[in-house]
């Protein structure tokens, strides 16, 4: 049996090498699936799932597939799409003690909501259109509501903060979509395996709701329609990204030097579940449990206290004698190579293919000791607030913080020697909130700067009624000292159509996220090439370099909103002022004064009755008229009956005041 | 008036007010006329109201684009009531009988009457000939050649007399004498439908149909028979493509209304962990279904596309066969058998619009099921191990051989199936297309006292089951049509506060147009043409029914009408008619009062 095994894994090991061997002589459709694992700092544990499916190009392969999801292939044939990203996301990434400056966090720390971008293989003219027909397909596939992407309200077209210079993109969110489970199955069912097997199978729908953080990503590169460049077909990329708050076993949580205790955790404490092992259409399937930069040095700071230990005894000696201990025993431990930096991360791996379902795979990781760390952070801090009040103007304020470290800057180093950092903002605004685009300032630690200094580079389109959001792409060019950067920008509140209030509108409007790009400070993992030979795409997927990005909070708008019953109110006023009006003129033009005057003097000849004579006293009274002189007591007497009634009717209303008012 | 009484009485002259205050009572009677100016004013206005009521209702009227409800109810109830019967040409070829047997009139008449007595046996279904056919014989023996035709036929077609003459090979090979018939008849561009009988000295009767519109029968010397089975050919085979009762019926075409279908095949590993199947779809793609997309190009057009999917077990059981060695499931399990929540055979994007999907399906069973079979309700078990799910698509469950050798070996790597098995695959597949078009997937047909030989086409249908199909197509499309429009104007008819758009109104009338059309080209003979007119009638119909803005109920509802136009009209009517009917009074009550007076004083 352990033979049979050994020869399997060789053959794996073998199919994999052999498919990096021979990809130019003939390419085939290739899965990959593999699970990241990183204890965080605040106590949390992130879990990246990374599926990859590739297919060869058309011209030599054939439309018809083995693995790669059929209905992703039409959707790249019907609507020529060149790429694509689409992301479901629900909570925030948090930056400050996620990290920022790590390649998932910058590919996959993304806006609340769903974001969607596309590049088009078609003339500009038909770009519109296509993008139109893939926001309804995309809806229809994912079921989610991305087809309100549609309108041109909800698109713009970056100009360079994507995919440089690219004139055929277009880019949406939209933030207020609620992410679920409906939305998941969709996207499992891309993957040959679904969630029948592999790692897919850990993904308890009840345990990854329950993260902090949830991300939902589908990327597609496909270069089928260009015939220039030696085609590779697609790349189908889906991951996800879940931050997770493991459910702590024992207790112990704080140590006597008053240390936080990690908490330590399993698959089956994460997830619910345990693997039992890999799809079998997966040409790798493996977990790696990664540990941060920060982490392995502090971890190494300390041991060293201890006994002296480097990497090579780190990667040597047993990790059960370390400050953690894992239930399994890696197959490689890969680590980081970066420079001479003391700084780098490492990566245990686990390969999958040698459990099945009579022996799961249940990774266990314990700490053995408190440690602290703390993530790498991107250069600069960003966050948007709103300032001012009242339902009129405000202004959007973008501030870019420091975190106090100068690591980031050597690679920046213009040719005047003075050290400088280029900061890419990108900002999308919808109609209704009106930007003043010629009122930007920026102010450097505090101070007004003139905007020709910082600003490299600018685009702006401004929104149009009704027609599309306003965009906003600029290019800063920053010291590197500089510790606070503020952008301020104006605006008024439009005022929309009653018919174009969302159905709760007193929750107010969101400004999406703005996206803030370090364009020249590169992320990636450093690997030694040579050393991994049968490398997984998700490491060659880690290694490939990425700007660091930051999406920043999304804004909450309160606009005026209307009384949404006025116009009933307006209506029903105005009308019954005209029907006042048209009645009495309907009467005076049919009264006969003189005949009523005739009727009133008969009947005041022969009046009967109190209340009879009290009316028309009254009515005397009323008009001011002395009609002839009464008895004294008797009018005393009405006047203060009048008056007991009045106080009476006053105090029931003044009763009612207090008791129901 | 008013006024005026009151001057009246107080101008009178002292001396006549003591005689007249007699018998003058103010209470009964006056002395003048009632005025007219008041009750005038408030009639004005009360009629200026009423007339601009029908104004007010205009100007808030809901826009209803007329639909031709007549039309519609019109074209629904004829569909429904008879049938469309399309017009066809037979021929009959007596070829070495005698000249002399009998009349040839009176042959035509037999035949005639002998398909009558066929299709009266019950109401013909949509999409055949009915009664409308013209019957053309000929006769030709070794000297002379006659011609005869009843009806109104044109001549289309006409045997030539002595092309059979040493032609002797008609019972080597069927597939050459048929070709050789359609090089004489040349039926592709007039079609005509031919029955040759030839009269040999020969011991069995056999009776072939070809792959194009003709048929011919050897060894029949009596003629009475040669009527009745020629009879039997044209209507039951040629008209009817063998269909039986209780088939499916051509109601049900699995063609979509812009005449596309989308095949779809998928093969499914049910269990991937025990073995991994895969096919080359190329292959099958290119060499078996090629033909057949090519064949069936006149009625419909058809795209392929494949996936492979794995983990998808049936959703229905099957129990172990001791005696037959193999796992079994029963035709009354098949409703179950599709397991809708595993089986992803997505309908396709490239699909888009209103095309018709056909799903095939390769089920590969895991080893805990394997080999699997399905047993027929007679207790046998079935030769293709398929069966179909009508406008749906078809099943095959496929065994693996690894399923009885030792599958151990072979495992978790992919696998190929072979070539012979996907032949085999692909004309069961084919096989099931031809049920899903509700032709017979069967060579012979077994008729009144000769089985009749059905030459299969390599392409998979005949001429004559294309024309079959393209009727039944036609006939579809306007039985749909005609359903769809009549249950738009039921829903229109019903909620009479719903806009209606203009687009729609012109959509139902191009729909109408068009099914006229294709009735008038019907009649005429025109089959290609009805059909594209046909489709389009059911295209447009379904694009009326399913317009955007039929979705969406009224935003301007009656309840929103009320309460706007309410707090205006409702106090001023009521001020209107009263003063009206005030008024009215007055004048009626001061009427009697000046009447009684004038008697009075007369």
């Amino acid at each position: 049996m352990f033979r049979l095994r050994s020869i399997l894994v060789f053959l794996v090991l073998f199919k994999s090498f052999g498919s990096i061997i021979g990809e130019e002589e003939e390419k085939i459709e290739e899965f990959s699936e593999a699970l990241l694992l990183r204890p965080l700092p605040d106590r949390k544990v992130l879990a990246h799932f990374h599926f990859e499916s590739k297919v060869p190009p058309t011209a030599t392969h054939g439309s018809h597939h083995h693995l790669f999801p059929k209905s992703i292939y039409q959707l790249v044939h019907k609507y020529r799409v060149q790429e694509m990203e689409l992301s479901f996301t629900q909570g925030r990434w948090n930056y400050g003690r996620w990290g920022g400056y790590d390649p998932i966090s910058s590919r996959n720390a993304k806006p609340p909501g769903v974001e969607l971008w596309a590049t088009f293989d078609v003339p500009q003219h038909q770009v519109d259109a296509c993008w139109r027909n893939l926001t309804h397909a995309l809806s229809g596939l994912f079921c989610a509501s991305i087809n309100f992407l549609e309108s041109s309200t909800a698109y713009s077209a970056p100009k360079w903060s994507f995919k440089s210079f690219a004139a055929n993109i277009r880019y949406g969110t939209l933030h207020r979509e609620a992410v679920c489970t409906e939305n998941l199955t969709p996207w499992l069912k891309l993957l040959p395996c679904r969630d029948k097997a592999g790692l897919s199978a850990l993904m308890d729908r009840p345990s990854i709701y329950r993260g902090f953080y949830h991300s939902q990503r589908l990327h597609l590169v496909s270069n089928e329609f260009d015939l220039t460049a030696a085609s590779s077909g697609m790349v189908l990329e889906q991951t996800l990204t879940v931050v997770l708050q493991p459910v702590t076993l024992g207790s112990g949580m704080v140590s006597s030097l008053g240390l936080i205790q990690q908490p330590s955790w399993s698959l089956s404490s994460l997830f619910g579940r345990e693997v039992s092992g890999r799809c079998v259409l997966s040409n790798a399937s493996n977990i790696y449990v990664q540990l941060e930069p920060n982490l392995v040095s502090e971890l190494m700071t300390t041991s060293e206290t201890q006994q002296q230990s480097d990497v090579e005894n780190l990667m040597s000696q047993a990790w059960s004698d370390m400050s953690f201990e894992m239930s399994d025993s890696p197959v490689r431990l890969i680590e980081e190579v970066y420079g001479f930096q003391k700084e780098s991360s490492l990566l245990y791996e686990f390969s999958l293919a040698n459990y099945s379902d009579s022996r799961p795979f249940n990774l266990e990781f314990r700490w053995k000791r408190p440690v602290t760390w703390s993530s790498q952070l991107a250069p600069l801090q960003a966050s948007r607030f709103l300032m001012g009040s009242g339902n009129e103007r405000g202004a959007i304020a973008i501030s870019l913080k420091s975190v106090g470290r100068s690591g980031y800057a050597e690679s920046s180093v213009n040719q005047e020697g003075r050290c400088s950092l280029r900061v890419d903002v990108f900002q999308v605004v919808p109609w209704y909130v009106k930007v003043y685009y010629h009122t930007l300032k920026v102010f450097l630690d505090e101070r007004l700067h003139n905007l020709a200094d910082v600003i490299e580079r600018i685009n702006v389109s401004p929104s149009e009624d009704k027609v599309s959001p306003g965009l906003m792409e600029i290019a800063l060019r920053l010291p590197c000292d500089v510790q606070l950067v503020i952008l301020t920008l104006e605006f008024d509140k439009g005022f929309l159509h009653i018919d174009e209030y969302p159905p709760d509108a007193n929750q107010g409007f969101d400004i999406p996220s703005a996206l803030v790009r370090f364009p020249e400070i590169k992320t990636k993992i450093h690997l030694f090439e040579d050393k991994c030979v049968c490398k997984s795409p998700i490491l060659s997927k880690l290694q490939e370099e990425s700007p660091v990005l930051w999406y920043t909070e999304v804004l909450l708008v309160p606009l005026t909103t209307p009384d949404f019953s006025m116009p009933y109110n307006v209506i029903t006023i105005t009308c019954t002022v005209f029907a006042l009006y048209f009645g009495s003129l309907l009467n005076a033009l049919r009264r006969r004064i003189e005949e009523e005057e005739r009727l009133l003097k008969s009947k005041d000849t022969n009046a009967s009755g109190l209340i009879g004579m009290l009316l028309s006293k009254l009515s005397a009274k009323l008009r001011g008229k002395a009609l002839e002189p009464p008895s004294l007591p008797l009018s005393s007497k009405v006047s203060y009956r009048l008056i007991l009634r009045v106080i009476l009717v006053a105090g029931i209303a003044a009763a009612w005041q207090y008791f129901f008012g | 008036m008013v006024e005026i009484s009151v001057t009246a009485t107080s101008s009178d002259p002292p001396n006549t007010k003591s005689e007249e205050e007699a018998d003058f009572y103010p209470d009964t009677m006056r002395k003048t006329k009632p005025g007219l100016k008041r009750l005038f004013l408030t009639l004005t206005v009360f009629i200026s109201f009423l007339i601009a009521l029908p104004f007010l209702l205009k100007s808030i009227e809901i826009y209803r684009a007329p639909l031709p409800f007549d039309d519609i109810d019109l074209l629904s109830t004829e569909m429904e009531k008879n049938h469309l019967m399309f017009p066809c040409q037979f021929q009959a070829v007596f070829v070495n009988f005698d000249d002399d047997i009998t009349a040839v009139n009176e042959l035509a008449l037999l035949i005639n009457s002998h398909m009558q007595k066929l299709t009266s046996e019950n109401t013909p279904p949509c999409g055949t000939c009915g009664n409308n056919f013209t019957v053309a014989v000929t006769i030709d023996s070794n000297s002379s050649c006659i011609h005869c035709e009843s009806g109104n036929g044109n001549g289309n077609g006409k045997w030539q007399c002595g092309v059979l003459n040493g032609y002797d090979k008609m019972n080597d090979h069927d597939e050459n004498f048929d070709d050789y018939l359609e090089s004489v008849l040349d039926s592709k561009s007039k079609r005509v439908y031919t029955v040759v009988v030839v009269n040999t000295k020969q011991e069995d009767v056999r009776v072939v149909v070809g792959k194009y519109r003709h048929a011919w029968m050897v060894g029949i010397d009596s003629v009475e028979k040669a009527v009745e089975k020629m009879a039997e050919i044209f209507i039951k085979v040629f008209v009817n493509a063998g269909k039986e009762e209780g088939s499916i019926r051509g109601e049900f075409m699995p063609i979509g209304a812009d005449g596309k279908v989308v095949l779809s095949f998928s093969l499914l590993n049910s269990d991937p962990h025990d073995w991994i199947y895969d096919w080359d779809f190329k292959e099958l793609d290119e060499i078996l279904l090629a033909p057949i997309v090519d064949a069936l190009r006149p009625v419909a057009d058809i795209s392929l596309e494949s996936q492979v999917l794995y983990h998808t077990p049936k959703s229905s059981y099957s129990y172990w066969d001791d005696t037959r060695g193999s796992y079994i499931f029963s035709t009354k399990d098949l409703p179950f058998f599709v397991n809708s929540n595993e089986w992803h055979v997505d309908a396709s994007t490239a699909a888009g619009g209103r095309s018709k999907v056909l799903h095939f399906v390769l089920y590969v069973p895991s080893a805990k099921e394997c080999p699997l079979k399905l047993q027929l309700p007679n207790g046998e078990i079935s030769m293709t191990n398929g069966f179909i799910s009508p406008m749906w698509g078809g099943i095959i469950v496929w065994n693996p051989p690894a399923c009885v050798e030792n599958f151990q070996v072979q495992r978790l790597s992919r696998q190929k199936i072979s070539s012979e098995d996907l032949k085999m695959i692909s004309e069961v597949f084919m096989g099931q297309l031809r049920q899903l078009f509700g032709l017979k997937s069967e060579s012979l047909y077994v008729g009144g006292f000769a089985t009749s030989v059905l030459l299969t086409s390599e392409k998979g249908f005949a001429e004559w089951e294309l024309d079959v199909l393209s009727r039944h197509h036609t006939c579809f499309n306007l039985l749909q049509c005609g359903t769809t429009l009549g249950s738009l104007s039921r829903l229109v008819q019903s909620l009479p506060r719903m806009i209606i758009m203009d687009e729609i109104g012109k959509q139902v009338k191009y729909s109408l147009e068009a099914a006229k059309l294709s009735f008038g080209n019907v009649s005429l003979g025109y089959s290609d043409a009805s059909a594209v007119s046909s489709r389009k009638a059911r295209a447009l119909a379904e694009d009326a029914f399913y317009h955007p803005s039929m979705m969406s109920v009224s935003y301007y509802s009656f309840e929103h009408c009320f309460a706007v136009y309410s707090p205006f009209f409702l106090p001023v009517s009521l001020h209107v008619l009263l003063a009206v009917i005030r008024e009215w009074k007055r004048y009626k009550v001061e009427n009697r009062k000046y009447l009684a007076w004038r008697v009075k004083l007369e």
